[in-house]
C-alpha cells in the first residue's frame, strides 16, 4: 500500500515536472515582441514593408509575434519614459538620436555593444561609421543602431523663381547669392522663405550656414554651450535681414507648404519628409520644384542639419531575440528596400551605395546634404538635454529679429542664458 | 458596537475609498514625496530638499508661464462666463426646436476633441489662406499672423478657449435660468421694471450661485490651461510656447520638464505649486461667497 502510494506520488511528481516543462519550452518558444516605430511608418506602403520585415524575421524564428505600433514624437519619447520606470518598454522601438541620453539615463535603452560585435565583420562594416559612433558615447557602449537619416534640403520652387527673373538651372552657391535671390523674390511680391527663428531645428540649419558642429551643441563637460558669440551674431543678422522676406510661418507649418504648392514661396529649408507632398502637388497641379544644398558662407560650404532615427532595444529577458529583430531589419537587404520605398536616406551605407539607390534623385541630394550639414545636437548619449534649451534658443533668435536685441547683444545674451540653463 | 453597528456603511464607502487612495491619495502623497527628491522615474530617488521648489520659482519659463497665465485668467474667465450667459440668456427666449438647436449647436464645440479643434482654428489662424485673413482681406486689411505675432497670440488661444468653453457653461446657467420662478419676471413686469432691470434686479441675482460655481471652475480649468495653446503652438516636449514663449503656460513647463527634461522630482514641485495656487484662489472664492451672504 505504502509502496503504492509513493510510487504514485511520484508519478504525480513526474507528471507535474514535464508539464512544467513542457510549459517552460512553450514559454521559451512563443515570445511576443513589442515594436515601436514612427507613426508614418505605420500607415500605407511603409507599414506593409514594415509587416514584410516581421513576416520574413518570425517565418525564420518560429514561436516569435511581433506586435507593431505607431507613435507620434512625444508618444514615443512619454511611452518609453514611462515603460521603463513601469519594467515596460516596448522590446524593439525608434526614437531621435537627441533624445536617446534621456532614455539611457532612465534604463530604456540596453548597451547593445556585445550583442553587436557578434555579428558577422561583413554585417558591422555596412553601418555608416560616423552614424554608428554616435551611438556610442564611450569605446564600449552602444545604445543604438542608426536607422533613417536626414540631411536638410533647400526645396525651390521654380516657377517663383522665374517669375523673379531668377534663372533656376544654378542654384545658390553662396548665402550672399541666396540672400540676392530671396530680395529679388520680394521685390517681385512673393515670399522668398519661412520664417527661420520660430522652429530650433530651421535656427540650426541657418547657424550651419555659418557655422559647424564643432560651435554648436554641447559641452557636457563643462555643461556649457557649444554655440559661438561670434558665429551666433553673424546669423542673427541673418534672421534680421530675412524680416522683411519671411512668410511669417514656420518651416513646419501647413501654411507655409500651401504658399509653396500655390507659387507664392521660393525657398523651404526643411528636410526629405516634405518631398512626397510637393511631388504630388507637381502630379495634380503641376508645382514645379527641385531640391538642392543649402547654401553656406563661401563656396563649398552647406548649411543644414543631419541626425538620425534610431533602432534601440529594451533591456529585459527578450534583449537577445529584440536585437536580432533589430539588427534584423537595419540590414543592407531591408535598409535598400525601404530606402527605395521611401526615397529615404539611411545609415547603411552598404544599402546607400546599392546603385538602384544611389541612383534616386532625393537620396543622392539626401546624402550631399547629410555629408555637409551639422549635427542637429551633438554629442549625443552624453547628458539629458534640458527642458529650457531649445525654447531660449528659439527665444532669443525671434527676440533679436523682432529688434528687442541687435544682434552681438542678442548672441551675448543667448549664450549666457544657455550656459544658465545648463547648468540647472 | 458602533464598529459592528456602522460596518455596513463603512463596507458601503469602502469601494470608493480604496480608489480614491489608491487613484489619488497614493499618487498626491508620492508625488509630495517626490517634489524633494532628485528623481528620473527609474532611479533612487535623492533627497535635495526643497532645492526643486528653489530652482523653478527662479527660472525665467515659470516668471513667463505665470504671467502669461495672469493676463489669460483676467481676460478669458470674465469675457467667458459673459459670452456664456449672453448665450444662455439667448437661447433662453427661443422656445421648442429653435431652443434645442441653438443649445446643441453652441454645446458642440464642448464634445470636439481639443486636437480637432486646434486644427480647425489653425486653419482659421493661417496667414494669407486662413478662413480669418481672407474676411480681412475683404475689408483691404493685411494678413495678420495670429499664432505667431506675440501681440495677437494670448487674444487668438482666448478666442478659442471661449468658443470651446461657452457651450459648456451656458448649459449650466440655462439650467439656473430654468429654475428662476416666473413669478418674479410677472411681478416685475406689473410693477414696471424693464427688460434690463429685469436682467440685474432678477436674473443676474438668482443667478449668483450657479455663477459662482461658473467663475470657480472657469478659474480653476483656466489655471491648468494645456491642450489648447499646446496644440495651437505645435508645441513638443523639446519645445513649447510657440514665438518667444507667449503661449506659455505653468502645466505645458510642467510637462517639458517632466518628459523632456526627465526631472519628474522638479516636476512633481511644479505640480505642488500650481496646486497650492488653486487651492488659495478656490478657498478666497469660497471666502468671498461666504462673506458676501453673511452682509
Amino acid at each position: 500500500m505504502k509502496t503504492t502510494k509513493a510510487f504514485r506520488a511520484a508519478l504525480t511528481a513526474a507528471t507535474a515536472l514535464i508539464a512544467v516543462g513542457f510549459a517552460g519550452a512553450a514559454m521559451a518558444e512563443d515570445v511576443t515582441l513589442e515594436y515601436w516605430v514612427y507613426s508614418d511608418f505605420a500607415q500605407g506602403d511603409a507599414l506593409a514593408m514594415q509587416q514584410e520585415f516581421i513576416k520574413e524575421f518570425t517565418d525564420a524564428h518560429p514561436g516569435v509575434t511581433i506586435n507593431i505600433s505607431g507613435k507620434g514624437d512625444d508618444d514615443l519619447t512619454a511611452g518609453q519614459v514611462a515603460g521603463a520606470a513601469s519594467g515596460t518598454v516596448p522590446d524593439v522601438y525608434m526614437n531621435a538620436q537627441s533624445v536617446g541620453a534621456q532614455l539611457v539615463d532612465v534604463g530604456a535603452m540596453a548597451n547593445i555593444y556585445s550583442q553587436f560585435m557578434a555579428l558577422p565583420e561583413e554585417q558591422r562594416a555596412q553601418f555608416d561609421k560616423d552614424a554608428l559612433a554616435s551611438c556610442m558615447p564611450k569605446p564600449d557602449e552602444l545604445y543604438c543602431l542608426p536607422y533613417t537619416g536626414f540631411g536638410s534640403m533647400l526645396f525651390r520652387n521654380l516657377t517663383v523663381l522665374e517669375k523673379a527673373g531668377i534663372d533656376p538651372t544654378t542654384p545658390p552657391a553662396t548665402w550672399a547669392e541666396w540672400y540676392d535671390q530671396m530680395q529679388k523674390v520680394k521685390a517681385a511680391g512673393m515670399y522668398a522663405i519661412p520664417d527661420e527663428t520660430l522652429v530650433f531645428n530651421s535656427i540650426a540649419e541657418i547657424y550651419a550656414t555659418t557655422g559647424n558642429t564643432e560651435t554648436w551643441g554641447f559641452d557636457w563637460a563643462n555643461r556649457k554651450t557649444r554655440i559661438d558669440e561670434a558665429t551666433m551674431t553673424t546669423v542673427l543678422q541673418k534672421f534680421v535681414d530675412m524680416v522683411p522676406l519671411n512668410t511669417g510661418t514656420s518651416r513646419n507649418d501647413q501654411a507655409t507648404k500651401d504658399l509653396f504648392i500655390s507659387n507664392q514661396l521660393a525657398f523651404h529649408t526643411i528636410g526629405p519628409w516634405v518631398n512626397p507632398t510637393y511631388d504630388e502637388a507637381a502630379k495634380a497641379s503641376g508645382l514645379k520644384y527641385d531640391f538642392v544644398l543649402i547654401p553656406g558662407d563661401t563656396a563649398g560650404k552647406t548649411g543644414g542639419i543631419r541626425s538620425y532615427e534610431i533602432v534601440a532595444v529594451a533591456p529585459g529577458k527578450n534583449q537577445e531575440l529584440a536585437f536580432q529583430f533589430a539588427a534584423f531589419i537595419t540590414e543592407k537587404t531591408q535598409m535598400a528596400r525601404w530606402a527605395k520605398l521611401l526615397a529615404r536616406y539611411n545609415a547603411n551605407a552598404a544599402a546607400m551605395a546599392d546603385p538602384e539607390v544611389s541612383a534616386l534623385p532625393l537620396i543622392k541630394v539626401s546624402v550631399d546634404a547629410a555629408h555637409g550639414a551639422m549635427e542637429v545636437a551633438a554629442p549625443y548619449f552624453v547628458g539629458s538635454i534640458p527642458s529650457c534649451y531649445n525654447s531660449t534658443v528659439i527665444d532669443y533668435a525671434s527676440a533679436t529679429a523682432d529688434g528687442d536685441y541687435t544682434p552681438a547683444e542678442g548672441a551675448k545674451e543667448m549664450i549666457a542664458a544657455l550656459n544658465e540653463c545648463m547648468a540647472q | 458596537m458602533p464598529f459592528r453597528r456602522y460596518l455596513p456603511h463603512y463596507l458601503m464607502i469602502a469601494p470608493f475609498m480604496v480608489l480614491f487612495a489608491v487613484f489619488f491619495l497614493y499618487p498626491i502623497l508620492s508625488g509630495l514625496y517626490y517634489s524633494f527628491h532628485d528623481w528620473n522615474g527609474v532611479r533612487v530617488p535623492e533627497f535635495v530638499g526643497a532645492a526643486n521648489y528653489t530652482k523653478i520659482l527662479a527660472s525665467r519659463d515659470f516668471s513667463r508661464a505665470m504671467g502669461n497665465l495672469f493676463a489669460y485668467i483676467a481676460i478669458t474667465v470674465p469675457l467667458g462666463i459673459l459670452v456664456a450667459l449672453g448665450l444662455a440668456l439667448l437661447v433662453d427666449s427661443f422656445t421648442g426646436r429653435w431652443s434645442n438647436f441653438f443649445r446643441n449647436a453652441y454645446f458642440m464645440p464642448v464634445v470636439l476633441p481639443a486636437f480637432l479643434a486646434a486644427t480647425i482654428w489653425r486653419w482659421i489662424y493661417a496667414p494669407n489662406f486662413g478662413l480669418l485673413n481672407i474676411v480681412l482681406g475683404w475689408f483691404g486689411i493685411p494678413s495678420v499672423n495670429f499664432l505667431n505675432d506675440t501681440g495677437t497670440m494670448l487674444y487668438a488661444l482666448i478666442a478659442v478657449d471661449i468658443w470651446v468653453s461657452a457651450g459648456f457653461n451656458m448649459v449650466i446657467i440655462l439650467a439656473g435660468l430654468k429654475n428662476i420662478p416666473t413669478e418674479l419676471y410677472e411681478a416685475a413686469r406689473l410693477d414696471g421694471a424693464s427688460k434690463r432691470q429685469q436682467l440685474f434686479h432678477i436674473t443676474i441675482p438668482m443667478l449668483w450661485p450657479v455663477l459662482f460655481f461658473v467663475l470657480t471652475y472657469g478659474l480653476i480649468s483656466a489655471m491648468q490651461v494645456f491642450d489648447k495653446p499646446w496644440l495651437l503652438t505645435g508645441s513638443s516636449f523639446t519645445s513649447y510656447g510657440g514665438r518667444r514663449n507667449a503661449l506659455l503656460f505653468p502645466v505645458m513647463d510642467m510637462m517639458g520638464r517632466a518628459f523632456g527634461g526627465v526631472k519628474f522630482g522638479e516636476a512633481a514641485a511644479y505640480g505642488f505649486l500650481l496646486t497650492i495656487a488653486i487651492v488659495v484662489v478656490t478657498g478666497v472664492m469660497f471666502g468671498l461667497r461666504a462673506w458676501s451672504e453673511r452682509r
